[in-house]
């Protein structure tokens, strides 16, 4: 128990219980909650097409001993960390430059209508994104109609690979990230990069030396938030990536589309539930991977 | 704003910020959207005259319903669901009595009736059973025993094969094992649920089997193979018809274990789509109208069972905005145009004196059913193993 001494007067004021109440309650109430009965429901049975409140671990065992065979849920998982990394990373990368060119090369002025044009994609919806990226990239879509009228006549398979899943999910991305790496890059001092400059520092220099180092921090951030939503994400697999998208792993599924074809054929909630379980698990790990990164990155800067 | 060229290197707390304030944003922008989705019901605040219908999307539709609203004198609610298990779902996670009838897949009827949700019901009370195509009447899956039903059956069609006729040819299109051509390689699209995929490849290696379902380990074992076979072929697992459509439309796939997509497709000016049921036979859905066990409104539930068995309200079922389908009753053809009817399968079949095509393509198929020697989740990582393979 705290020592009520050690605790300031201001903090058993009831204005701030009153208006910290609204908070706890949100993340209690649509986080909290919802993410114990995930858990309590993935240990629990169906018998007779009913869910039984019957403490098992038999989901779970069922999961795992054929996570590398027959259902392959293992190499589902692998296939959709593997995107997801390499996702964000090449989110990241186009956002940056992106929010470098809004940052460094638009006139102050106009930097928020650029913003706000960089960030219009957010306000359509993901799926009518989605299925206009399928016309776009398919087979006898936009883009191989336009390079087979520049001479290519073998058309680019990009719909239904780990390649258009990602194309969907950096275009979800994109705007929210282009929000963190702007705000980080605006931050940068700008007397440090002209000081750099003025010591004989090339522009590749002052870039790698000076703007890189003091972006760390919202880098990490956005490549960690890319990661994770990436990871959670079903849409773009399932719609753009054919659900069982190849890439050099293979053609395997991703594993959130895993777990909403259990949903959709198996009367089994629990297992659902457990394959859900999992999920979040790996969410949490990245999200401590993240944060310690982040953190790492805090102290650099500091 | 502050101004960019400001020193702030102690400040970049800015992204969380805008972080927190996102997700949070998502999230509310989230919570409304599923609120909106809902319908809630409330046993207690419902009026005597309304009927509560969980069904699929298509029973809900003005043209459909508003019959029978006027000749009762009754409004009608409808949950609308996609899927069987989200059927379940919702009925489970409502109180007993909420809803007075549940429109279901006829495979779905076992699962219902296990859960203590539905009536049984003498079929003589539906005298329009009469008009529809035998084998409707005789599905072992509505059979309740001593001569009475689980359900009426309202609309069907079928899971076979549908193709792009610039590159697969009728006679091909006739055979479950064209789709292993080399030139298929990577060609073929798979509705992504095991049941009709199954049932398909099932009737693919036991030519015209009573119930594809009904297998030993052995011959599951046979349709496994068959099945890890085909995966080279597979470009894509789709969700959803609409995923399935778009990647045939724009040539990513080219065939595939799907069903009669082409009905839309033509509607649209597609007429090189194609679906046809191979020899080996294939699968075909059926949705039956049940009564609920709990239901307050019983006689009135059986009342909307009856009108949507008449020719005339199917008519306007099979063809609503939602989709295109077939009715059982097959005095159906009755109340369509000459070109719905061509469209559908409605006309005599040439090889078939005295019957339609439709009725022949109802022959050469068997009714979706669950595995009935083996558990669900047998047959679920089989074709988990299809699909991750």
């Amino acid at each position: 128990m705290t020592d009520s001494s050690v605790i300031p007067p201001s903090n058993r004021s009831p204005l701030k219980l009153t208006f910290l109440a609204p908070p706890v309650g949100y993340y209690a109430i649509f986080f909290i909650a919802p993410l114990a009965f995930l858990v309590v429901l993935g240990f629990w049975i169906v018998r007779d097409y009913q869910i039984v409140a019957e403490f098992s671990v038999g989901n779970y065992i069922d999961i795992f001993s054929q996570f590398f065979s027959r259902s392959r849920f293992g190499w589902a998982l692998v296939q959709s960390i593997y995107v997801a990394v390499t996702t964000s990373v090449f989110a990241v990368i186009f956002c940056y430059f992106l929010a470098m060119g809004i940052v460094f090369c638009v006139p102050e002025r106009y930097q928020r209508l650029f913003l706000v044009l960089a960030i219009l994609p957010f306000w359509s919806s993901y799926i009518l994104r989605l299925f206009a990226w399928q016309l776009i990239l398919a087979q006898k879509g936009v883009l191989n109609y336009v390079l087979g009228g520049l001479g290519l006549d073998d058309p680019l398979i990009i719909t239904n690979t780990q390649i258009g899943t990602r194309i969907g999910l950096i275009h979800y991305l994109a705007p929210i990230l282009i929000i963190i790496l702007y705000i980080t890059l605006i931050n940068v001092n700008r007397n440090l990069i002209e000081a750099a400059r003025e010591l004989g520092a090339t522009r590749l220099q002052a870039f790698w030396r000076v703007i890189v180092p003091l972006s760390r921090l919202g880098l990490t951030f956005a490549f960690g938030f890319g990661v994770i939503v990436s990871f959670g994400d079903v849409l773009s697999g399932m719609l753009v990536g054919g659900g069982i998208g190849q890439s050099w792993l293979g053609s395997y599924p991703l594993y959130s589309n895993m777990i909403m074809a259990d949903y959709n054929s198996y009367t089994n909630l629990p297992r659902t539930a457990a394959l859900a379980t999992v999920m979040v698990l790996i969410m949490v790990v990245m999200l401590v991977v993240a944060y310690r990164m982040a953190d790492r990155a805090r102290q650099r800067l500091a | 704003m502050k101004s960019s060229h400001e020193p702030k290197n102690s400040d970049l707390t800015g992204p969380r910020v805008n972080r927190r304030t996102l997700l949070k944003g998502g999230a509310a922008a989230a919570g409304v959207a599923a609120a909106g989705s809902l319908t809630i019901f409330s046993r207690t605040a419902r009026a005597a005259d309304t009927l509560r219908v969980l069904c699929w999307p298509g029973y809900e539709e003005k043209d459909v319903i508003q019959e029978f609203e006027d000749t009762h004198g009754v409004n009608v609610e409808f949950k609308i669901y996609i899927g069987g298990e989200q059927m379940l779902q919702f009925f489970n996670q409502t109180p007993r009595g909420t809803y007075d009838n549940v429109l279901a897949d006829a495979e779905y009827i076992r699962k219902l009736a296990a859960i203590d949700a539905v009536e049984p019901y003498n079929p003589g009370e539906v005298p329009e059973l009469a008009n529809y195509h035998p084998k409707f009447n005789n599905m072992h899956q509505v059979q309740a025993g001593d001569g009475m039903v689980w359900g009426t059956p309202t609309r069907f069609s079928f899971y076979a094969i549908s193709y792009n006729s610039d590159h697969m040819s009728f006679e091909e299109s006739g055979d479950w094992n064209s789709l292993f051509l080399p030139k298929f390689e990577g060609k073929i699209g798979i509705f992504d649920w095991y049941l009709p995929n199954m049932g398909n490849a099932s009737l693919a290696v036991h030519p015209n089997k009573e119930n594809p379902y009904d297998l030993t380990d052995e011959q599951l074992g046979a349709v496994r193979d068959w099945l890890l076979r085909l995966r080279p072929q597979v470009n894509m697992f789709g969700s959803g018809a609409q995923a399935i459509v778009q990647a045939m439309i724009n040539g990513d796939v080219v065939a595939g274990m799907i069903g009669d997509l082409d009905i839309d497709l033509k509607l649209a000016g597609y007429t090189n789509m194609e679906s046809t049921i191979p020899v080996q036979g294939g699968i075909r859905w059926q949705e039956v109208a049940t009564l609920c066990k709990q239901s307050e409104n019983k006689e009135l539930a059986l009342e909307w069972i009856k009108y949507m068995s008449q020719a005339h309200v199917q008519a306007k079922l099979a063809y609503t905005k939602a989709f295109k389908a077939r009715g059982p009753n097959l005095k159906i053809a009755e109340h369509w145009t000459e070109e719905q009817n061509q469209l559908l399968g409605y006309y005599p079949d040439p090889n078939n004196p005295g019957q339609m095509w439709v009725e022949t393509l109802i022959d050469r198929s068997v009714g979706r059913d669950l595995p009935v020697q083996q558990d669900e989740k047998v047959w679920i990582d089989i074709f988990n193993e299809f699909k991750t393979g």
